[in-house]
């Protein structure tokens, strides 16, 4: 099962290397959220911690359902999806290799986003270690409930407009605990920002699992 | 000649997709060697594929399959960014199964010029020939494939026979759905009509 899960998410990484768009439009969209805050909140505002973790949370979120939706579209063209789930074991392995590849991508965007926000907003960092720990965290647990409503959403016309809408309201307590974890370890909060990372780590466990459980039956 | 177990069936099977009744109480059975299901446009020939692949749910009945099944749908069911031999050489690594006959197949189906080539820059012929090489790298004992004709010039055509024989030969089970080729009658060993979502042997 594992290995079926490594190739999954190396195919979906392969295809996102030779068509990167997934990619570019998170980082674009990152990129131009992150340099639109200090102009719209104004430079001092926007380098307050709570503030500046909120906007970066924010993009990402965002930035996973774009990647999501850009891999499953792909998956639809021809039909790759049927090929894959049609595999004895593909049904079960989908979850995890999507799960698996947009952390990776998402690491990528995150990473770009991150320094981005620290460079333009000019942001001291308190706990270095921490806020990896947070981010890392924050990012594996994006994805496993976006690919859940994205493959709910599938087969309808409208999935661009409903994803955003299902996924949004259920991301809300990670992005709360992110935002919080990511504030703590920016100002210097060693104890707020492991509590909050725990919580994170809860979240994408649950998720995982539900995903696993939901996903090869709702694929059908 | 090596016999494989091979083989499915669907007892009773009703499929309901978007509110309609799209197969009505079906029950067939499949064995080794080749089973043609005829039928015209929009008869249900599809469907009857992908429920004996299990890709979609059954309103009502069973489902039985004996070994691994390879679908071979209407479309090549190739993943886009990725070339002809990296698609197939995902789908046999995940079967388990060797992946060095892949270059060999493609050339043999006339796709080895273009085979490190991203899907999306094949036409459509080629695609269709590098999705049917997987017949020939996938050993699943029970094929089944969707209109494998369209989109094939007269080589291909060809190709497709042969490959289809040696697949019987080798004792698979081959369920070929078509409204078309008609000299496929003389080597099938048994034909299901189906009309309006109803199937009978023929």
């Amino acid at each position: 099962m594992i290995d079926r899960i490594a190739l999954v998410a190396a195919r979906e990484l392969r295809a996102e290397r030779r068509q990167p768009d997934g990619v570019v439009a998170a980082v674009t969209f990152i990129a131009v959220l992150v340099l639109l805050e200090s102009l719209v909140v104004g430079p001092q505002i926007a380098r307050d911690a709570d503030v500046a973790s909120a906007l970066f949370w924010l993009a990402l979120a965002f930035a996973t359902i774009l990647a999501t939706m850009r891999s499953f579209d792909r998956e639809l063209e021809d039909d790759a999806l049927e090929g894959l789930v049609a595999l004895p074991g593909g049904r079960d392995a989908l979850f995890g290799g999507k799960v698996l590849s947009l952390a990776v991508v998402l690491v990528l965007v995150a990473a770009i986003g991150g320094l981005l926000s620290l460079v333009l907003l000019d942001l001291a960092v308190a706990l270095p270690l921490h806020l990896l720990v947070v981010v890392l965290l924050g990012v594996v647990a994006l994805p496993p409930i976006v690919v859940v409503d994205v493959v709910l959403a599938l087969r309808l016309r409208a999935r661009a407009a409903l994803v955003p809408i299902l996924a949004l309201p259920v991301l809300v307590p990670q992005l709360v605990a992110a935002t919080r974890g990511t504030s703590a370890a920016l100002t210097g909060d060693a104890l707020g920002a492991l509590s909050w990372a725990g919580l994170l780590f809860a979240f994408a466990v649950v998720y995982t699992v539900v995903g696993l459980t939901i996903v090869p039956a709702a694929i059908e | 000649m090596r016999t494989l177990q091979s083989g499915a069936s669907l007892h009773d099977a009703t499929v309901v997709l978007d509110d309609r009744v799209i197969l009505r109480a079906v029950s067939v059975a499949v064995g080794p060697g080749l089973t043609l299901v005829r039928g015209p446009n929009g008869s249900g020939k599809t469907t009857l594929l992908r429920a004996l692949a299990g890709l979609v749910p059954l309103a009502r009945g069973d489902r039985h399959v004996f070994g691994d099944v390879l679908y071979i749908g209407h479309r090549p069911m190739l993943l886009r960014g990725l070339t002809a031999r990296e698609n197939l050489e995902f789908f046999a690594r995940f079967r388990g199964s060797d992946t060095r006959s892949i270059d060999g197949a493609l050339r043999a189906w006339g796709v080895g010029e273009v085979m490190d080539r991203p899907v999306e820059r094949l036409s459509a012929g080629e695609r269709r020939r590098a999705a049917l090489a997987r017949v020939e790298t996938e050993r699943a004992p029970l094929l089944l494939m969707d209109e494998p004709f369209a989109d094939l010039d007269d080589a291909g055509v060809n190709r497709l026979r042969q490959s289809i024989a040696h697949a019987r030969e080798d004792g698979r089970a081959i369920v070929v759905a078509t409204h078309a080729h008609p000299e496929l009658d003389e080597i099938a060993r048994a034909r299901i009509a189906i009309d309006y979502g109803a199937a009978t042997a023929a």
